[in-house]
């Protein structure tokens, strides 16, 4: 039977609806983890800190690969970019693990209630991204706290970057991973061995060409291209995009398995008269 | 023998009518068999329960039949929306009452949330409404648990221990519910491990080595 224009219409207009409700949702739900809202407005502010007061001004060779050179840079201000790296990460890998694993049986009782798992699954999308960008923005602007950086826009962009790798995995973990204790350290360990190992004051293997296969990679050379330079490349970005995505479709496959019905195409099915055997 | 029986809302149900079958169920974990060759018929306008000792395999048969869990083998089929209202309440705890109503309300597909919200007021916990999850005391989380199933008023009802935690005004309301639900031709299962009230059951089933045995009502 054709569907008629009208149908397709409204049916559109109900999965707009749909898809914007449970972003509203999810957005909402992340706003109320209250230990991750603490993290953000301390942890990142102490993080610079700490982090800053380690090291001081003394020059440092980084193998800045958007103009193939090594660049000689500020060993204070690139631990501050490595230590912005690090907290945008931890809370947004940690955001997004502590979501999708509480709200796991809820979103299967969503989808066995009649949500699209597309749906949903766009919808997450959409919350990671928005807060990706809102705990960048913080932690961009929280660095001006220490240091007035030539281009903060790049560096916003790395830290979003590196945010939305994070929370991607997040994403992977709370949908693979079924203990709290175990997703929460792979989390905060990857994340430090990541970021830290990219940055050549901390990492005497800093500069080492293995490194470009890191998550972080990507977004570290951005955010140095932000941080020292006035020539803005786009150098980075790739890497951090392919990362972004692989962990999301890895994520979004787990939260597809774990979530649908077994039955779903059968449910809508009448059924062929046959005498009641009970009632 | 089939009747028409006119729901609240206006629809026709026909009682009699098959509204959920189950054939040849059965279910495994490794070696060990927790359902063999389950089959049964719940008819519309039907009021069946399920009772059987802790571990017979009643939730996993009432997972199977919602399409929570997949069986060894078998099939089940249902014919119009299902209900389900899982044991333990599966919400969200960061979102209110009213949140919950609302987001079920746009899996359902439906307008609005205007029978949940008469649901709400029926089971007294209107006054929760803006209060998150996490505040409710267990019986209220269980009461939102059962509105969620019921709002978007199922031809079949499929119900894993519902009362637990009501207090005996609820538990009365709850059967008045139930009892509304039958005469509008909708089906109803309910699964406990320990019944109180027979007489309230069409059919009583006993779940015991995996197979379902007739008891009566």
């Amino acid at each position: 039977m054709a569907t008629s224009p009208s149908a397709t219409a409204a049916a559109g207009a109900r999965s707009a609806s749909a898809y914007l409700t449970a972003t509203r949702y999810s957005l909402s739900e992340l706003a109320r983890n209250r230990f991750a809202l603490g993290l953000l407005v301390v942890f990142v502010p102490l993080w610079y800190s700490m982090f800053g007061a380690l090291f001081d001004s003394t020059p440092v060779a980084f193998r800045y690969a958007g103009t193939g050179a090594f660049l000689q840079v500020n060993s204070h201000n690139l631990t501050l970019l490595t230590a912005g790296l690090n907290t945008v990460t931890l809370i947004v890998g940690f955001l997004l693990f502590a979501q999708t694993r509480s709200s796991a049986a809820f979103d299967r009782r969503l989808v066995l209630c009649g949500y699209r798992q597309a749906t949903l699954m766009l919808a997450k999308l959409t919350a990671l991204v928005v807060v990706a960008a809102l705990v960048a923005l913080y932690a961009a602007l929280a660095l001006l706290i220490f240091w007035r950086p030539p281009s903060l826009l790049m560096i916003w962009v790395g830290f979003f970057g590196a945010a939305l790798i994070y929370g991607a995995l997040g994403l992977f973990l709370g949908a693979l991973v079924t203990s709290e204790v175990a997703g929460f350290f792979l989390v905060i360990m990857v994340s430090l061995l990541d970021t830290v190992f990219q940055n050549p004051v901390d990492n005497p293997l800093g500069n080492k060409p293995a490194l470009q296969y890191f998550p972080s990679y990507g977004p570290t050379q951005v955010v140095v291209g932000g941080g020292f330079t006035h020539s803005l490349t786009g150098y980075g970005l790739p890497s951090a995009a392919l990362w972004f995505v692989a962990l999301a479709l890895l994520g979004l496959f787990f939260f597809w398995l774990r979530t649908r019905a077994w039955n779903a195409g059968s449910r809508a099915h009448a059924i062929a008269a046959a005498p009641a055997a009970a009632g | 023998m089939s009747s028409t029986v006119a729901d609240g809302a206006g629809a026709a149900v026909t009682a009699g009518r098959v509204a959920l079958a189950a054939r040849n169920i059965s279910k495994r974990y490794g070696r060990r068999v927790v359902l063999r060759d389950v089959s049964f018929e719940l008819a519309a306008g039907a009021l069946v329960g399920i009772v059987g000792e802790n571990g017979a395999g009643k939730s996993t048969l009432l997972r199977i039949l919602a399409g929570e869990l997949r069986p060894s083998g078998g099939a089940v089929a249902v014919d119009g929306a299902l209900g389900y209202c899982p044991q333990a309440a599966v919400l969200n705890e960061a979102l209110s009452v009213a949140q919950h109503l609302d987001y079920f309300r746009a899996a359902y597909g439906l307008a609005d949330t205007r029978r949940a919200d008469a649901l709400v007021e029926r089971l007294g916990f209107a006054r929760y409404r803006d209060m998150p999850v996490r505040a409710l005391s267990g019986g209220s989380k269980q009461k939102l648990n059962l509105t969620i199933s019921l709002m978007h008023d199922p031809t079949v009802l499929l119900l894993d221990e519902p009362y637990q935690g009501f207090d005996w005004e609820t538990y009365l309301r709850f059967w008045e519910l139930a009892a509304d639900l039958r005469e509008r031709g909708r089906a109803v299962l309910v699964i406990s491990h320990l019944v109180y009230d027979r007489s309230r059951f069409d059919r009583l089933y006993t779940l015991a080595g995996g197979q379902l045995q007739t008891t009566g009502a």
